[in-house]
């Protein structure tokens, strides 16, 4: 088995004293990309921020890639791993593209004095979202969808091993939720461990491997996307809904959980055999 | 926190009294503590003020608001007392210091006008709904939009600062310093501000569309849904009021006069 | 179809924003009736947000810039008419729950007061009106709570709520689920399946569309500020086209085009009932995988 990248044992999270947002959560990430879902309030943003070391636990541990996020600092943890947030305007500042891109960059490279290596590192992180031809451009001149992607650069461009993405597919058309899909494998090729937090399951359904359902502060359900999407009840508990195309198949008494078009056709014609 | 607010829900006479009633009170009352320099004067406006927290009850809370200004209270009795300029009579020594009888006495003077300051706002603020002090100013005549700022900010503020710890977070997974030498507070400082402010500005300008096409910007009469009654008691004490007000203020040119 | 009455009309209009290079819509002309929801789709940027801009007025009395063409709500100008009866024919509903409400309020009760008291509506009637849309959206127990206490979902409500009791004839909603979970999306779409049995003609802006295509008559397609197509949802997303403006279509559609199937009218399906309708009948007829194997 591969080592976990991420290890959570017993975390217990509160940010008022005795009122806990996260209960109890032992579980274990490796390469897989996967998706965390849920609804408002369920948790995910609060986990998330305690994995990226930005939220210490009140109770249990958290390692990444060996090291526990309460003996290190959130900077050093930044070349591990990497946090999305959901708005961009929350973080944009600057007045061009590259210079937005570079500051986490400048931030945690900063012994070297390198400014190239922060550039080359930043310009390529762009290629990667496809804005690499923009880089003079005022960040506020970008469409929402651009700029979502010029923030998950900025993350890219300190190559953590791991990244993080909160809501990417919020207040997005369907071409930029298909860009974003892509840049997503993209990543994963090149080796990156991606966990994501969303609410689109058509998304979670056609990209992740493995989802994680949080409710009310604890995991409800982990494992295989397939698997976890076909126990409905967990799904309904948690005030989510089916992926469309796992809908049909279910109102079709299919015997599969097709996650992609593919599957659901491969899914039609066994389903046909079986009833003819 | 979501509002910026010390209201105390109740069912006092206190709470049922007119917004700007409570408003006229605490002005008038800070006011004459500063025409007279007379700390009995003081002491019976803190004395009366006092009441009015009590029978509000909200005697606690005007603790823990009067508990945040104790030290400046404190370090005002020991600058005066120590370097007053008309400081003559000695009073007592405390570890080989001279405290003087006059610094002691305007030490007390201006303890008991900021204790009044506080108590009478501190009435207004503890028992009275924000929203309800906005909307009597503007049945009165206060600009609606200048009214519609007040109390915004109120509910706004909170938002902000919640604003502020998710750029704060953002930054900070970027790599950011909050912390550190001056420079590098000075710079995280830019990386924190810069985006509250843009957001903000996108913020307000989304507000400003939604208000205006519920009818914000239309000219002509506005009814309340919470419309402040004046009842008697109300129009009495603020008579009250103004009588003593001006008879405070001439009794105030009469003394100069003299 | 005769005694249905026009009652938006919009002819070559065409929109620039001031500063702006580019106008950001170009020569559209379409008529909505009484009483139709009508979906706007396209991708971020095509000019979506700018109609809905121009029809609530916010063009030209808050975004000014260059505005021709001929806009019209029952005959009446709408950049001309004065705000106070454009406010009573139609409400705007923003994409963002959080920055619509007003701020000035301390409870959900107060907030939907807020446009009353703006056009001066007598109290009895007031009370009358916001105990009625509390009640409707499901929101008269939250009554007394803060605005800002509020989850997603209710927060947007309350939005439509307050911009409801006003009583437009007309409601545009520019993404109004966007930034909502899969629950507080449904409380949204369930009231506007609500607001269709009233009679109110509805124009929204949305990106998903298995859900839109359950609630709309027809769909207004929107490309770089030109207006692509105006029909209803089986014509528009059975166009090959539709894929190549990057516009998506409804999953359902994607995989019938992907298996051939189409209904018995010569359109793929579009939402989940025609597509499970058309496979099960596929099943009970019998026919053979040929048709899907394509």
């Amino acid at each position: 088995m591969v080592d976990a990248i991420i290890k959570v044992d017993g975390l217990w999270f509160a940010y008022k004293e005795d009122e806990y947002v996260l209960q109890n959560i032992d579980i274990q990430f490796d390469d897989k990309p996967t998706a965390i879902v849920g609804q408002n309030g369920a948790g995910k943003t609060t986990f998330v921020k305690v994995l990226k070391g930005l939220l210490k636990p009140s109770k249990g541990d958290v390692w990444i890639a060996g090291t526990n996020t309460k003996e290190t600092t959130v900077a050093q943890l930044s070349k591990t791993i990497g946090l999305v947030f959901q708005n961009p305007s929350d973080q944009m500042f600057k007045s061009k593209v590259i210079d937005e891109v570079m500051f986490g960059p400048l931030n945690i490279w900063k012994d070297k004095k390198d400014k190239n290596f922060a550039y080359e590192q930043s310009v390529k992180a762009l290629k990667i979202v496809e804005l690499d031809n923009r880089l003079e451009e005022h960040p506020y001149d970008l469409t929402l969808s651009e700029r979502k992607l010029l923030c998950l650069a900025s993350i890219i461009a300190m190559d953590p091993k791991i990244i993080i993405l909160d809501e990417p597919t919020i207040a997005q058309d369907r071409f930029s939720t298909r860009k974003l899909a892509e840049i997503i494998k993209e990543l994963i090729k090149d080796g990156k461990v991606v966990l994501t937090i969303t609410h689109d399951m058509d998304f979670v359904a056609e990209n992740f491997e493995r989802t994680v359902i949080f409710y009310q502060g604890q995991v409800l359900d982990d494992g295989p996307t397939g698997k976890v999407l076909s126990n409905e009840e967990n799904v309904v508990t948690a005030h989510l809904e089916l992926p469309n195309l796992v809908k049909l198949a279910k109102a079709l008494d299919f015997k599969t959980t097709p996650l992609t078009i593919d599957d659901f056709i491969e899914g039609f014609s066994m389903y046909k055999k079986a009833e003819g | 926190m979501r509002v910026l607010s010390l209201y105390v829900e109740n069912d006092t006479f206190i709470h049922k009294l007119e917004p700007i009633a409570k408003l006229l009170y605490a002005l008038i009352s800070i006011v004459i503590t500063f025409l007279f320099p007379s700390i009995t004067v003081g002491a019976v406006f803190v004395a009366f003020s006092l009441l009015l927290a009590i029978s509000a009850k909200v005697f606690k809370r005007m603790l823990l608001l009067l508990n945040v200004v104790l030290i400046v209270l404190l370090s005002m009795v020991i600058i005066q007392g120590l370097f007053y300029r008309q400081n003559v009579t000695p009073a007592f020594k405390l570890w080989g210091l001279t405290f003087y009888k006059e610094g002691l006495l305007y030490s007390l003077l201006l303890i008991v006008r900021v204790v009044n300051m506080i108590i009478s706002f501190g009435v207004l603020i503890l028992t009275t709904r924000p929203s309800d002090l906005v909307d009597n100013l503007v049945q009165k005549g206060l600009s609606p939009r200048f009214g519609y700022v007040l109390a915004s900010v109120l509910q706004i503020i909170p938002q902000m600062l919640s604003t502020t710890s998710t750029i704060t977070d953002a930054q900070r997974s970027r790599g950011l310093e909050t912390e550190g030498n001056l420079f590098q507070r000075f710079s995280a400082f830019f990386a924190l501000l810069g985006p509250l402010v843009l957001n903000s500005l996108v913020e307000a300008r989304e507000r400003a569309m939604a208000i205006e096409i519920r009818g914000f910007g239309v000219e002509g009469k506005r009814t309340f849904v919470r419309q402040i009654l004046e009842t008697k008691t109300d129009r009495w004490i603020k008579i009250s009021l103004y009588v003593a007000f001006i008879v405070a203020v001439v009794w105030r040119i009469i003394l100069w006069a003299m | 179809m005769g005694n249905v009455s026009t009652k938006v009309s919009i002819e070559h209009l065409t929109y620039k924003y001031p500063f702006a290079e580019n106008v950001s819509l170009e020569d559209i002309t379409l008529s909505i009736d009484a009483g139709q929801s009508i979906g706007i789709i396209g991708r971020n940027g095509a000019g979506k947000s700018t109609l809905c801009y121009v029809l609530s007025g916010l063009i030209p009395r808050f975004f000014h810039g260059k505005i021709t063409g001929k806009v019209t709500i029952d005959g009446e100008d709408v950049p001309t008419m004065p705000i106070e009866r454009l406010i009573r024919k139609v409400g705007l509903v923003l994409q963002n729950p959080f920055s619509q409400i007003s701020g000035a309020k301390m409870t959900v009760y107060e907030e939907v007061a807020f446009g009353l008291e703006n056009l001066g509506i007598e109290k009895d009637e007031m009370h009358e009106r916001i105990d009625t849309v509390l009640r409707q959206f499901d929101l008269y127990k939250k009554k007394d709570e803060n605005p800002f206490e509020l989850s997603g979902g209710q927060l947007q409500r309350l939005a439509i709520a307050s911009v409801l009791v006003l009583k437009p004839e007309i409601l545009i909603l520019d993404e109004p689920t966007s930034q909502l979970d899969p629950r507080g999306t449904t409380e949204v779409f369930e009231t506007i399946s609500q607001l269709k049995t009233l009679g109110i003609t509805i124009l929204i802006v949305e990106h998903k569309f298995e859900k839109l295509v359950e609630y709309v008559d027809k769909i207004a397609l929107l490309h770089e500020g030109k207006l692509l197509g105006y029909d209803t949802a089986e014509h528009i997303f059975s166009t090959s086209e539709i894929e190549t403006y990057g516009v998506g279509q409804p999953i359902y559609t994607a995989l019938c085009k992907r298996m051939g199937l189409k209904k018995a009218n010569g359109y793929y399906p579009v939402s989940f009932g025609e597509t499970a309708a058309l496979m099960n009948g596929l099943k009970e007829s019998g026919m053979d995988r040929r048709t899907y194997d394509g």
